[in-house]
């Protein structure tokens, strides 16, 4: 897999998606919708990432979008032409937004990101960490879990919880295991460690994150366009 | 120098169970090379845990008594500044590494130490170098077979430059090769860095001329007893040979078998029936992909040629009906088990086994007491210790007896006498029942002369070893 390349550092574009995500919510303007959506498009595009991989997310959403704006249509009050259209296009306003940070930076990245930069706690970066790192695993144990009932002569179906208790059974096990090992290892809670890599955060990106927040909210809640 | 000692231990795990050990004195001397022996269940690994300060923090209670570091209560000194001085090596290889590569494993224990980043380099170089695992650097440790993963989790606890390593059964998953070269190692850390090593191993054999102390714990053991050396010498026994017999016809075979693990080739064109009513050893080095050949077997990893039952595909099978001609005993015991407590566990069994006939309630009760598993069958099946996993595991696919059955690693963690009632039990369900049962086993001492014959995986070849040493292509 190619190394992912972001223009704006990690945690500054997740405190931009954040303070931009949570004002959205609120936000009544089609139009700031669409600026989002095309900013964000730009900004993919910039960081060149996988045109094929966009193109099925967005469409893949595009039920979603659709339903939103369909059912404000129909059993919507007041101007239904104007609140279907802000749900239609909020949904790609978000999935945007969140594709800005996710298509453009790997979790390992992200998460040392927010370590170093907004203080993430090492325990949440490391436990989260090892469990993406076995997120390959999951799959395999799924088979394996499966099959261990079958030659007992039992089926377990997607729906059963008895499935669910073993899967989580079985990652509680896990986590105890590692979670000796990594003590073990040295790892202590709340107290310093090495930082081995750096990530440059430049503080005129800061400002940006500022000014961006900013201004959304005051085009959202002040000028609010249609 | 670091003195790592337990003073008059008395733990528990829970209010309602006996206590593992009364009032247990042990000191660790220092530059020693260490075995600890003992049946399975009896406390290796509680009380390594306990030495290396992860009990009672993760589990269970002091109720007398404390371990301490140089003078100081282990549980009270913060783990980077315990792991520079004791560190431990796990039972379980996969499940020790936070990280994703060789190289960020190494990375991650060391920054837990604080050290300056260019130290940080120099010893993960150092360490790799000093093991031969320069190769392994960038890879990625889901890659690595168990043998390589230990020697991973060894070439970090040398880099944080630990002075007293403790090993709880670290050769449960590792080849005969792998492991001697894993004691060479320890080895020599012991004689050029002064290391000080504890190792907590069922088998003795292959530790003469290198374990300087003998030690053995009995079940709820008051004290840990130190016998003399020369017991070691006595384990050390000649290799006996597979008591090789002409193979019987069979229903399960395959027909140019071919796997492979991503870009890296397992096996090539192999073909070969499982024998009825005989049971064999599937041998090989680390890595060579036994455990991988009974998965595909299983129906859970992807392979090229074809798997058959009595001629028909096993494509053609539905799974569920494959899975009740082929069982399996995992390598990890926490796959296998679908009730919570033991005592369901091989209820379930009884209740679903293909013959009822054989295994009466009387037969199951016979073989829970010879495997020792009677006061334990209302625990939970997770909470049992690695050896009663094992026996547990074994005994409830016996009960099931389905015509095939493949055991990945069953003996792992056995001790001397566990280990002779599960081939008794095995021996006798192969012949009554005309079972094909093939097993996987690194440990060899008690094991072979029970097999009517053995495959050799080498080199992407499956050969079937003969009795004068010939070899002939499976």
């Amino acid at each position: 897999m190619p190394k992912k390349k972001h223009l704006l550092n990690t945690a500054v574009m997740t405190v931009i998606m954040l303070g931009i995500g949570l004002p959205l919510s609120f936000s009544l303007s089609v139009k700031l919708n669409l600026l989002i959506c095309l900013l964000a498009i730009f900004y993919l595009i910039a960081c060149r990432v996988s045109f094929k991989t966009a193109i099925i997310v967005l469409l893949v959403a595009f039920p979603l979008a659709l339903g939103s704006w369909w059912s404000f249509l129909v059993f919507g009050t007041g101007d239904r032409w104007h609140t279907a259209w802000i749900y239609g296009t909020r949904v790609y306003a978000y999935l945007l937004l969140g594709m800005t940070v996710t298509m453009t930076t790997s979790v390992k990245e992200l998460l040392f990101s927010l370590e170093e930069h907004l203080h993430l706690s090492a325990t949440f970066v490391y436990g989260l960490l090892a469990a993406f790192n076995l997120l390959g695993r999951i799959k395999q144990e799924y088979r394996q879990i499966q099959y261990s009932a079958l030659i007992r002569g039992q089926v377990y179906h997607l729906w059963q919880p008895g499935l669910y208790l073993r899967i989580i059974l079985t990652a509680l096990n896990w986590s105890g295991d590692l979670a000796e090992a990594m003590t073990s290892q040295g790892f202590s809670e709340g107290e310093p460690r090495t930082q081995m890599q750096h990530d440059p955060l430049p503080v005129w990106q800061w400002g940006l994150a500022v000014i961006l927040i900013l201004s959304y909210c005051w085009a959202a809640f002040i000028i609010r366009p249609w | 120098m670091t003195v790592l000692s337990a003073d008059q231990l008395t733990f528990s795990y829970d209010d309602q169970k006996p206590a593992v050990f009364k009032k247990l004195d042990f000191k660790i001397e220092n530059g020693t090379f260490g075995l600890l022996t003992g049946p399975s269940g009896c406390g290796k690994s509680t009380l390594f845990k306990l030495l290396a300060g992860l009990y009672p923090q993760y589990g269970g209670q002091l109720l007398t008594g404390k371990v301490t570091l140089d003078g100081q209560n282990i549980a009270e000194i913060v783990p980077f500044a315990r792991a520079g001085k004791v560190a431990m090596l796990f039972q379980n290889p996969s499940r020790q590494f936070a990280m994703r590569t060789v190289q960020e494993q190494l990375q991650f224990a060391l920054e837990n130490l604080q050290l300056s980043p260019i130290e940080i380099r120099q010893r993960i170089s150092a360490a790799l170098t000093e093991l031969k695992l320069e190769k392994f650097r960038s890879r990625q440790l889901t890659t690595l077979s168990g043998g390589e993963q230990q020697r991973i989790a060894l070439a970090t606890i040398l880099a944080m430059d630990s002075e007293i390593i403790l090993l709880d059964e670290p050769f449960a998953n590792v080849d005969p090769h792998g492991r001697q070269q894993l004691l060479a190692d320890l080895k020599k850390l012991q004689q050029t860095r002064h290391k000080t090593i504890l190792i907590a191993d069922h088998d003795p054999s292959g530790y003469a001329g290198i374990a300087d102390r003998l030690y053995h714990l009995s079940v709820h053991a008051e004290q840990i007893e130190r016998l003399p050396l020369k017991n070691l010498q006595l384990a050390a026994t000649t290799n006996v040979a597979v008591n090789y017999q002409s193979l019987n016809k069979g229903s399960l075979a395959w027909q140019q078998l071919q796997l492979a693990i991503g870009p890296r080739k397992l096996l090539t064109g192999s073909n070969f029936t499982l024998p009825e009513g005989q049971l064999g050893l599937l041998s090989g080095a680390n890595g060579t992909g036994k455990s991988t050949l009974f998965a595909a077997i299983c129906q859970q990893h992807d392979y090229q040629g074809s798997i058959t039952f009595q001629q028909k595909s096993a494509q053609k099978f539905k799974l569920k009906r494959w899975a009740d001609l082929v069982g399996i005993v995992f390598q990890n015991s926490s796959d296998q088990f679908i009730s919570l407590k033991a005592a369901s566990e091989i209820n379930l069994s009884a209740k679903a086994s293909h013959h009822p006939e054989y295994w009466t309630q009387t037969r199951i009760d016979q073989a829970i007491t010879s495997l020792n598993l009677k006061n334990v069958l209302d625990q939970v099946c997770y909470q049992l210790s690695g050896g009663q996993q094992k026996k547990l595991q074994l005994l409830s696919m016996l009960v099931m007896a389905p015509p095939v059955l493949l055991l990945d690693e069953p003996f792992a963690g056995l001790d001397a006498e566990s280990l002779a009632a599960a081939l008794a039990l095995i021996k006798q369900a192969t012949k009554a029942l005309q079972l094909s049962i093939l097993i996987i086993s690194h440990q060899r001492l008690g094991v072979v002369e029970t097999m009517d014959y053995e495959l050799q995986l080498s080199q992407q070849q499956l050969t079937l070893l003969q009795k004068d040493g010939e070899q002939k292509d499976a």
